[in-house]
């Protein structure tokens, strides 16, 4: 485990243990405790990482990989959004509200736990708690959905986490060990052993499940739509990405996937990444509730991340990388203003909506900077992640996948139009006629979002140089 | 060898109260124990990793999600008290067994301890779990209060209704 980091996982839960007692007396307490516990960890990931003399050295200071310190970083980012927007958008009085900030923070904790873990079966352990956490987030309302989609998400990650298990025994049985660097060390002999890769593939097919990439999708949209408004975000923007994307990621590079050394599991994935991109996009395109499109919108995009994961070449791996940050960053902006418009509205069936731009402007048009990003529009963020993902797919000869990759791009881009235009374009609904604009409080997380998606776009060098650093420390 | 029958009993004993209990609760709680003193009987037997499985995953995330399940059904439970006559018969059979096992195990057993010299790589509690499985132990404590704040937010909501 990276000790480094250990603070970011042991803050939190500090805090969760407090909240319930510190806030029996005066509730707002719960609020107060979960946000400045996040804010104060995401300040210090900053000056770790974007103090003037480290962004000088070319970030050859930042500890450890900086593969965990940038994942710690969005999920602290993520968190502090939810929370913050849970504080104004959660209806006073509410009886568990301490419990959720509670559950909020042991799921922060469990996320950093996953990222700084170098053993599979702490990874294991660790995911599980992410899992029980956000199984109680999804039903914080009680909402009919929201116990289906819960459900729906227990039932089918759970054959996932028995996979996982099985696959950590057969390597153990195996190698011997469960260390990462053993894997990578078996893995770069001649001839790796079939019992290491099978047990590795295994784990793999658990962390398909878990991100949600198609044939294995099924529980995502129910998830998404059931769960209670800002616990929607806090599991699209950064839970599935951390519990299931991150994992892959890291499996891509430990089994050596740019020197062929795993060839089949691969192509494989690449090929379950393409899929996944098409099918989500499509399905996309048919819906017609808000956060279902949204759903499949994620579904397509983790596509992307996994299609770079499973070629694995040090530019895929940044891509990927870079994506699954950019994906943090979008999809928390626009799950939010589904949860804005839910509160001004009473729905989220783009068929009754319509011409909100008019009375929630600023809902309006944080959508449109999320959207653009997410379609891979320049100078976004979105842009830099899915072109370093297609010149990765072009130099390695994979031609007939960058162009799919490129042209379903264009189709993200028709069906977030189709969302604007009948959501906020157009003629007024008559769910716009009586709805207003969310309070300053719910916005600010959206626009804070939007400035990051502008600046990562803009600043582009700089983060490519640090995304350089942790490719480079992560597959050499 | 007194250790190794101390915690066979004690195994036993935590298995048939879980079978026996009127409460679902306590039956979790005893399946945990179970899991406790058999992760207990591997590390003995100089199997410290199976040992460590044991107790992280049977007596920690198991028994949480079973204590979360347990209380989201108590109030229903509460409701249909449930027949239990036949289990009475449970304590005649358990001491038909140690009649049984008086004889048996113990030769069992010294077979089992023979073969823990094969064993290599054992160690201590302590060893596996403090040096080998540390950060498994930060992922217990977790666990167990993401099984407390899952309690305590449904339990508001429902006693409310």
């Amino acid at each position: 485990m990276d000790k480094g980091l250990l603070a970011y996982l042991l803050i939190p839960l500090l805090s969760a243990v407090i909240i319930p007692f510190a806030a029996r007396r005066r509730a707002l307490l719960a609020d107060i405790l979960a946000n400045v516990t996040l804010l104060a960890g995401l300040a210090n990931i900053a000056w770790l990482a974007l103090r003037p003399s480290v962004i000088q050295g070319g970030f050859a200071d930042i500890p450890g990989d900086g593969f965990s310190l940038l994942l710690v970083g969005a999920v602290y980012l993520v968190a502090l959004c939810v929370t913050f927007f849970s504080a104004w958008f959660m209806p006073e009085g509410q009886p568990n509200r301490a419990a959720y900030y509670s559950l909020l923070l042991v799921s922060v904790s469990a996320m950093t736990g996953v990222v700084t873990s170098t053993d599979f079966f702490t990874l294991y352990v660790f995911i599980e708690v992410l899992a029980v956490t956000s199984f109680a987030l999804i039903t914080t309302d009680e909402s009919a959905g929201g116990i289906e989609g819960a459900l729906k998400y227990f039932f089918l990650t759970f054959p996932a986490s028995a996979l996982i298990i099985v696959g950590v025994a057969v390597m153990l049985l195996s190698l011997g060990s469960l260390s990462f660097e053993s894997l990578r060390i078996a893995m770069s002999a001649e001839a790796p052993a079939a019992a290491v890769t099978f047990s590795a593939a295994l784990i793999l097919l658990g962390f398909l499940i878990k991100s949600g990439v198609v044939p294995f999708h099924t529980w995502t949209p129910d998830a998404y739509q059931g769960a209670y408004a800002p616990v929607s975000a806090h599991l699209a923007g950064i839970v599935t990405k951390i519990s299931g994307v991150y994992a892959i990621i890291k499996l891509a590079t430990l089994l050596r996937f740019f020197d062929g050394r795993a060839q089949a599991l691969s192509e494989m994935l690449m090929f379950l990444g393409m899929l996944s991109i098409a099918v989500g996009a499509l399905a996309a395109l048919r819906q017609t509730d808000f956060k279902r499109m949204l759903a499949f919108s994620s579904i397509s995009q983790v596509g992307y991340i996994v299609l770079a994961a499973g070629l694995g070449t040090p530019l895929a791996v940044m891509g990927a990388v870079f994506h699954l940050i950019n994906h943090a960053t979008f999809k928390t902006v626009l799950f939010l203003n589904s949860a804005s418009v839910e509160k001004a509205t009473g729905t989220t069936d783009m068929d009754k909506l319509g011409g909100l731009e008019h009375s929630m402007p600023w809902t309006s048009w944080t959508s449109v900077v999320a959207l653009l990003s997410t379609a891979g529009v320049p100078p976004l963020s979105g842009f830099w992640s899915k072109l370093l993902i297609i010149l990765a797919l072009w130099e390695a000869g994979l031609r007939g996948y960058a162009v799919m990759a490129l042209l379903f791009s264009i189709v993200t881009l028709a069906y977030f139009m189709m969302m604007q235009k009948k959501v906020f374009f157009g003629k007024k609904g008559q769910a716009a006629e009586s709805s207003a604009e969310v309070s300053a409080p719910l916005l600010a997380p959206a626009v804070l979002m939007c400035g990051i998606i502008v600046a990562l776009g803009l600043l582009f060098p700089y983060f490519y140089t640090y995304v350089k650093v942790v490719a480079e420390r992560i597959i050499l | 060898m007194t250790y190794h029958n101390l915690l066979f009993v004690l195994a036993a004993f935590f298995a048939v109260w879980a079978v026996m209990a009127r409460k679902l609760l306590t039956s979790a709680i005893m399946l945990a124990l179970v899991s406790v003193t058999v992760s207990l009987i591997f590390f003995d037997f100089g199997a410290p990793w199976a040992g460590v499985f044991e107790l992280s995953v049977c007596a920690g995330l198991i028994t949480v999600l079973f204590i979360g399940g347990v209380s989201l059904i108590r109030t229903e439970e509460e409701k249909r008290p449930e027949g239990r006559a036949r289990f009475y018969a449970l304590p005649l059979a358990l001491a038909a067994f140690a009649i049984a096992a008086w004889f048996y195990l113990p030769p069992f057993f010294e077979e089992l301890a023979g073969a823990k010299v094969l064993v290599s790589g054992g160690g201590t509690i302590g060893a596996a779990l403090w040096g080998l499985r540390r950060p498994d132990l930060l992922g217990q404590v977790l666990m167990l209060a993401a099984g407390v704040f899952v309690i305590k937010s449904v339990f508001p909501r429902r006693t409310e209704k």
